[in-house]
Parts: C-alpha cells; structure tokens; sequence
C-alpha cells in the first residue's frame, strides 16, 4: 500500500518535471462546414509565457477549448502536463487554472464565496486553501474586498478575481484566453504585472491569446494562427527579424560627408540621404547605433532607430494577400429547409440575439 | 468514495446557497402555496361541505398542493443548470477535476433540498388546517416529499440539460408542468374521473406522489376507507412507482448530461 502510494508520488513527480508542458500534434477540428483547425502543431515549455496570436476566428479559443478538454478535436492529438487530454482528462484538468475569455464568475456569491467553491472543486484542503486565498487575494489586490458579492465589482477587479481563483489550485499551466479584452490601459498592465510576477514567483507556464500586438511582445514565444493554421512560432525578436532589418535615421551637421564615411567604413549597409536625414538599414540596430556613433567624424545632431513592430509582422504573415485567395472559404453556405429546424426553436434561439 | 461525497457537497452547497441568497424567490415560492391554501381551499370548501364529502375539504386539498409546490419548486430549481450555462458558469464547472455524473447528482440533490425546506414551511401550517400530524408522520411524510422532489428534480434536469436559454426552459417546463399536475389528482379525486382520464394519469408520477402524500399524511386524521375513497393506488405501489421512476430518470438525465456540451 505504501508503496504505491510512493509509486504514485513518483509518477507525479515525474508529470511535474516533464519539460514541454503542452504538446499538440497535427491537430485538426471540423464544425459543420468550416475547418476551424487544420493541422496544428506546437509545443510549449515549462515556465515560458507562450502568446497565440491570430485574428477573430482564426482558431485561438478551439485550441483552448481542446486543451483544458472542454471540446473535442476531430483529429490529432495533445497532452497538456504529460497527460492526454481525451483519455486522462481528469489528470490534465487539475493541472491547469482557466481564465475565460468571458467574465465567468457567480454573481449572486462574495469573492471569498468564489474562490472557496472552486478550491474544493478542486480539492484542495482546507488549510491550504485558507493561506492561499490570502496570498492571492493581496495579490490581486482584492483583500478588503473579499467579502463583497461579485456583482458589485467592476470589469477589472471581475478579471483579477478570476485570475485568482485560477490559480488557487497550484496549477502548473495557466490558460489565459485574451485575459485582458475589454480593459482600461491601467487595468491591462496591472494584470500584466500580476502575470510577471506569477512566473517570477513559480514555474508556471502561461498559454494565453491575444488580439493585442502590444502584448504579444511580453510572451516568451509567439504562435501566429490564421486559418486554424499555425504561420509562424518563435520569440517575438525573431519574428521581426523575420520581416527585416532596423532602420537609423540620423542628422549630421555635414551629412555629405558621414554618408562618404559611413560608405568607406561599412560597404555592405546601404545608406541614402533622404531630405535631411541619413537613412541606413541595418540587421541589429541596437548593436550597431553606438559603433556608427564612434564611426562617423561630423557631430551628430539627432539619432532615431526604427525597428519593425510585431504589426509588421503580423501583416506581412496574416495580411490581405492570403485573405483575397481564400475567398471561397468564406462564402456563406446557404442551409438547405430543414424540419429539424422547427424544433430547434427551443434549443438554439440563441444565434437571433447574437 | 470520502472525496466523491466532498465533490457532491460542493455542487450541492453552491445550489443552496444561492437559493437562501434569493431572499425574494424564497419567501414567494412559499407565499402562493399558502394563499391558495388559505384562499382557494377555504372559498372551495363552502361549495364542498363535510355533511357531503364525509371528511374536510381543506384535508383533501392540502397534500395536492403540497405535493405540486414541491414539485413545481425542485422543477424551477433545475434552471440553475441553464443559468449557468447561459452565463457560461458550466464552463467553470464542465473543466475542474469531477466527473460529470456528479456534477448532475449535487444538482439534483440541491434542487431536492430546496423542495425539502418549503416542505417543511408548508407542513408547519398544518395544526391550524385541523390535520393530525405527530413526529412519527411527519418523518414519514418528510420521507414521501423528498421522493417526489427528488424524482421531479432529477425530471427538471433531464429536461434542462440540453437548453441553452432561460427562457426555453420556463417554456418546456410549463409545457411539462401543467397537465401533471391536472391529472395529479390534487385538485380533484381522480378516483371519480372518467376512465381515459384515469388511464392517462396512471402514467403521471405525480399522482402516485400526492396519492403517496395523502396516505401519510391523513393516517393520523382519517380512516383507511375513507382516505381510500380519494386515492386511486395503494401506498406501497406509489412508493415503489416513484422510486423506479427517480432511478430511471436519474440514469437518463446523467446519460442525457455526459453527452451535452458546456
């Protein structure tokens, strides 16, 4: 008996060890008449933030829905934590925290209230769940307010509680699915903050969506998705490597000369004068602005580095070009007359007040 | 098994409490089965007096609407699974650790509960109707209302757990509710009514439930012919009818369930 119970806690340690915390292979997901994945492959590390970024539709919310084994895929396969999502869900499903792209929080309850349902769906013991709520909720900055019923709270606390109570199980991967849609800037970079601060304290790895290109720059790695199809996976560095190289424009007091020096001293950039500034394109702009300075004898009067957003990115990957050539796959499909569709009055009148 | 019962606790505390925390649907679900107690049993009572009837008319009348408030009570409690999925809280619920079964079980035990508490509210106005009820009946009694209100919410969740709006469910449940409780019996013997009536209602549950009901209830007030002449089964079957339907319907809600989505 002990020593399965050993065996056990070894198996365990071993699931909280494993290095690649998501693995998803060739995983594919057909609704009625859309392919809303179609072959995706990743994998995410322990301990990294992992950004999937794409447009409305393009497959972000399915592949959350599959991982923490709300839906099911048509085919492939993914394990999150080590475990397979179809044959060992309840496994997989107490190692992640869940923050959905709604606010899903029991209104009629106190944030205390909240967060004790979800501990004991969880199960975790009593006395674990008393210390940590305090931790959280001082995290969250919601101590003071644990007591107050939730619908008395505004979007942002509503957001902060649900982080909270997605983690007070100790869960190794946290799904954010777009954590911060719908928030005032000061809100989005306190979650943000909360979101450093969790993969400071812990080695949870954090897997979340994003419409915001600004944000995506905080992740780890990046996974462009477009079409329920992965584009392009890296560090958001390297994906604007990608599109280019840096731009320096600068001023010089004598631009003839510095443009005569710079051609002598680095024959490989290219460099043009345009109006009154100096424009070279260069691979690592950073590393290259403090060797120009020390290069080039006119004094200089103004320096600016431009290096290409993920914006750049994200266009040159998602933009309309491949847009324009699926056009076929977004034509609507006229539904044939159906007589089911008279007893779906019931079920599905959902889709008349959407 | 200790960490099955915790699971089934938790769905089942969440289900109660936001019941209490609706101070306005508490105090209402037991305000309309008193005033038509009061109002209707008495004013109908003037038309059946006991010099005809042989036994008073609030003494038939009250097991009936006992028995439909429960009923209707653990029915709208159920809607708790369409609120939650209208608000997406199922969701929160459908990706935790617990399996699925369970989740329906504490629903339909929290939906039973509330059904309980107003149960025991409307039996506690029973010494002023002139009923005899001692601790002994009223354990027995308590033990037929939680058969019924169990099998009604088990019945309440087998019908919402494929509804994704509100107001689907107060339709279907309408739709539901209201020929069971015609052909319940509770507003008029069903003894008396014509034989299609009688063949109909034999598949009503609920008429074996108030027939149930007044067994229990009336032993301590009423002779055995006499509450014979109102009932239209045996305790004992009604007994055993109820228990196979709340094991059916339970088996097909938690069926009906696994195969949702959230």
């Amino acid at each position: 008996m002990c020593s399965l119970s050993e065996k056990a806690e070894q198996i365990k340690e071993n699931q909280n060890n494993i290095l690649e915390v998501i693995q998803v292979e060739n995983l594919k997901k057909r609704y009625k008449n859309i392919n809303a994945l179609d072959g995706v492959s990743f994998s995410v590390k322990r301990g990294e933030i992992f950004g999937l970024l794409g447009p409305n539709g393009a497959g972000k919310t399915t592949i959350i829905n599959i991982l923490c084994t709300l839906s099911q895929s048509s085919s492939g396969v993914a394990y999150v934590n080590g475990y397979n999502v179809y044959s060992q869900s309840s496994s997989a499903r107490k190692s992640i925290g869940l923050v959905f792209q709604e606010t899903i929080l029991d209104n009629h309850l106190t944030a205390e209230e909240n967060l004790y349902l979800h501990a004991m769906l969880y199960g975790v013991p009593l006395k674990e769940y008393m210390r940590r709520k305090r931790e959280l909720l001082k995290l969250c900055e919601l101590w003071d307010k644990r007591k107050m019923k939730v619908e008395t709270f505004s979007g942002g606390m509503k957001r902060r509680l649900e982080l909270a109570r997605a983690l007070i199980h100790w869960p190794q991967i946290l799904f954010l699915d777009e954590p911060t849609i719908g928030l005032d800037p000061q809100t989005r970079k306190k979650i943000w903050d909360y979101i450093f601060t969790l993969r400071k304290k812990g080695n949870v790895t954090i897997f979340l969506t994003t419409q915001y290109l600004s944000e995506a720059e905080n992740c780890d790695r990046i996974a462009i998705l477009d079409h329920g199809v992965v584009v392009a996976i890296d560090n958001p560095e390297n994906l604007k490597k990608m599109i280019g190289e840096d731009i320096i424009f600068f001023k010089t007091e004598n631009n003839q000369l510095a443009e005569a020096e710079f051609h002598k001293k680095f024959p490989k950039y290219p460099i043009k004068l345009i109006g009154k500034e100096l424009r070279v394109k260069v691979s690592n702009g950073d590393k290259f602005l403090p060797i120009l300075v020390k290069s080039i004898s006119p004094h200089i009067v103004s320096m600016e580095l431009r290096r290409p957003t993920l914006e750049d990115v994200f266009l040159e990957i998602t933009g309309r070009k491949i847009r324009e050539n699926n056009n076929g796959i977004e034509e609507e499909i006229e539904e044939k007359f159906d007589l089911s569709s008279l007893f779906s009055f019931f079920s599905s009148s959902k889709k008349n007040n959407e | 098994m200790n960490k099955k019962i915790k699971t089934l606790y938790i769905i089942w505390y969440r289900e109660v409490l936001i019941y209490l925390r609706n101070t306005v649907k508490f105090f209402t679900s037991i305000f309309l089965p008193i005033l038509i107690l009061v109002f209707f049993g008495t004013g109908l009572k003037t038309m059946f007096p006991i010099s005809i009837l042989g036994y008073d008319f609030v003494q038939f009348f009250f097991p009936g609407v006992l028995g439909l408030s429960i009923s209707i009570m653990a029915i709208s409690s159920t809607m708790s699974i369409v609120w939650d999925r209208e608000f997406g809280f199922l969701k929160e619920i459908l990706v935790s650790p617990i399996s699925r079964s369970y989740i329906i079980l504490g629903k339909i035990l929290g939906a039973t509960t509330t059904a309980l508490i107003q149960g025991i509210l409307i039996l506690s106005i029973i010494p002023y109707l002139g009923i005899n009820l001692n601790a002994f009946l009223f354990m027995k009694a308590m033990l037929v209302i939680f058969l019924i209100s169990y099998g009604m919410a088990a019945l309440g969740i087998f019908l919402a757990s494929r509804l994704k709006k509100m107001e689907s469910f107060s339709i279907v449940s309408q739709i539901i509710i209201a020929p069971m409780a015609f052909l319940s019996g509770a507003f008029f013997p069903l003894s008396n009514a014509p034989s299609w009536m009688i063949k109909i209602a034999n598949y009503n549950p609920l008429s074996y439930g108030i027939d149930a009901l007044r067994w229990v209830i009336l032993s301590g007030s009423l002779e055995k012919s006499e509450i014979l002449t109102i009932t239209s089964h045996p305790l004992l079957l009604c007994i055993t009818v109820f228990l196979v339907f709340n094991f059916l319907i339970t088996f097909f809600s938690i069926r009906i369930f696994n195969k949702s989505i959230y």
